[in-house]
């Protein structure tokens, strides 16, 4: 299966998750499929997982569901442990198996021998909602499940390599940022972002 | 090894300048401050493996409205140049560092790392301190958070034994 097909059969199934994903093909392809400001990029190798744990455990009612891929995984393998450890619920983690650096001109990873099994990794670092998908239905399936049971969940799609042409992404990571920002603001009622007054523009009501 | 009460203390001043989730690798010199953080109940305390998920940790947990920092060894601060370069300052995320200073002046080991921790901050284009007066805890660490939040960057506090 393609990862974009696989993108477009689970975009229905989902409601107001937040979105990490990968420093790879999968971040242009998602925001083709379901732009929203609910989608964060990432732009460190391997980093998305750390920033999705970090947004599940902020914000433990909402649902967080990051896009990984084989070799950013490989270059984060800790961040399964990590993730094992705090077992976020509502952490939902999905690694994009295409078996190469897809981005840096398809170099092999650790997963082209075919020697690692992610999904038995993540499930020995204790995250007991693990398994592997190889066809659309069984996807669609697993990511049902994650979206309706207690996590953490990791779920290892085994794909085939390819990007599918989609518009760039229409925004820098900084604008991401704030977009992503704004939207956790107002779906959580929250507020995150405050501008400081400078000490000078204070009222100040002693002062002769 | 720290004391207690200078772990307190700085704890104390964390929690007035408003810091709500904390991510964690220790260092023999940090094993009561990060005690303390572990038993408190108003700040999250994340311990991670390795500290560029730290990093990552803390900017899930800014964007979500935490205000959070990350408490390392500089072994740790070499460790996260890449998640600090590519994620914490390319999207302005005010995380504060607070990292040990193995190897500053008097320390016989980790002379290298001592050597390098500055250098490599400024090189990074992060503000830091070094903390070497308890009694200026407070104020630093006020002073700290104020720049970070300021400037959405990384804001670092380097700790030294006196401190701890």
């Amino acid at each position: 299966m393609k990862r974009f097909e696989c993108l477009q059969a689970i975009a229905p199934l989902m409601k107001d998750e937040l979105f990490v994903t990968t420093a790879g093909g999968a971040t242009s392809e998602w925001n083709a499929v379901r732009p929203s400001d609910g989608n964060l990029q990432v732009k460190t190798l391997g980093l998305c997982s750390s920033i999705g744990l970090g947004l599940a455990i902020a914000l433990p009612r909402r649902r967080v569901i990051v896009f990984d891929g084989d070799g950013a995984l490989w270059m984060n393998m800790g961040s399964l442990a990590t993730i094992g450890l705090h077992q976020p619920k509502n952490l939902v983690h999905i690694c994009w198996d295409n078996q190469q650096y897809e981005s840096s001109g398809g170099e092999p990873t650790v997963s082209t021998a075919e020697k690692i099994d992610f999904a038995g990794v993540a499930k020995a670092a204790g995250i007991q909602s693990s398994r592997c998908v190889s066809t659309v239905e069984d996807l669609k399936e697993a990511v049902s499940y994650a979206l309706s049971h207690d996590g953490p969940h990791f779920v290892w799609a085994t794909i085939e390599p390819g990007r599918t042409q989609v518009p760039a992404l229409k925004y820098d990571e900084l604008e991401n940022k704030y977009r992503v920002i704004r939207y956790i603001e107002e779906t959580e009622g929250i507020s995150v972002l405050t501008v400081p007054i400078p000490h000078s523009y204070e009222l100040k009501t002693d002062r002769h | 090894m720290g004391t207690y009460e200078n772990s307190r203390r700085i704890l104390e001043a964390l929690k007035e300048a408003g810091i709500s989730l904390m991510a964690s690798v220790p260092d023999i010199n940090l094993k009561e401050l990060i005690e303390l953080i572990g038993q408190d109940k108003e700040i999250v305390h994340v311990p991670v493996g390795r500290e560029e998920e730290g990093i990552g940790v803390c900017t899930g947990a800014y964007l979500a409205g935490k205000r959070p920092a990350i408490l390392m060894q500089n072994a740790g601060l070499m460790n996260s140049c890449n998640a600090l370069t590519t994620t914490a300052l390319q999207f302005g995320i005010p995380v504060l560092l607070l990292v040990y200073y193995a190897g500053d002046m008097g320390d016989d080991a980790f002379h290298m790392l001592g050597l390098l921790t500055e250098p490599v901050l400024s090189g990074l284009g992060i503000k830091y301190a070094v903390m070497r007066d308890p009694a200026r805890v407070k104020r630093d660490i006020s002073a700290a958070v104020t720049s970070a939040q300021a400037s959405k960057r990384p804001v670092a506090l380097v700790l030294t034994r006196a401190v701890l």
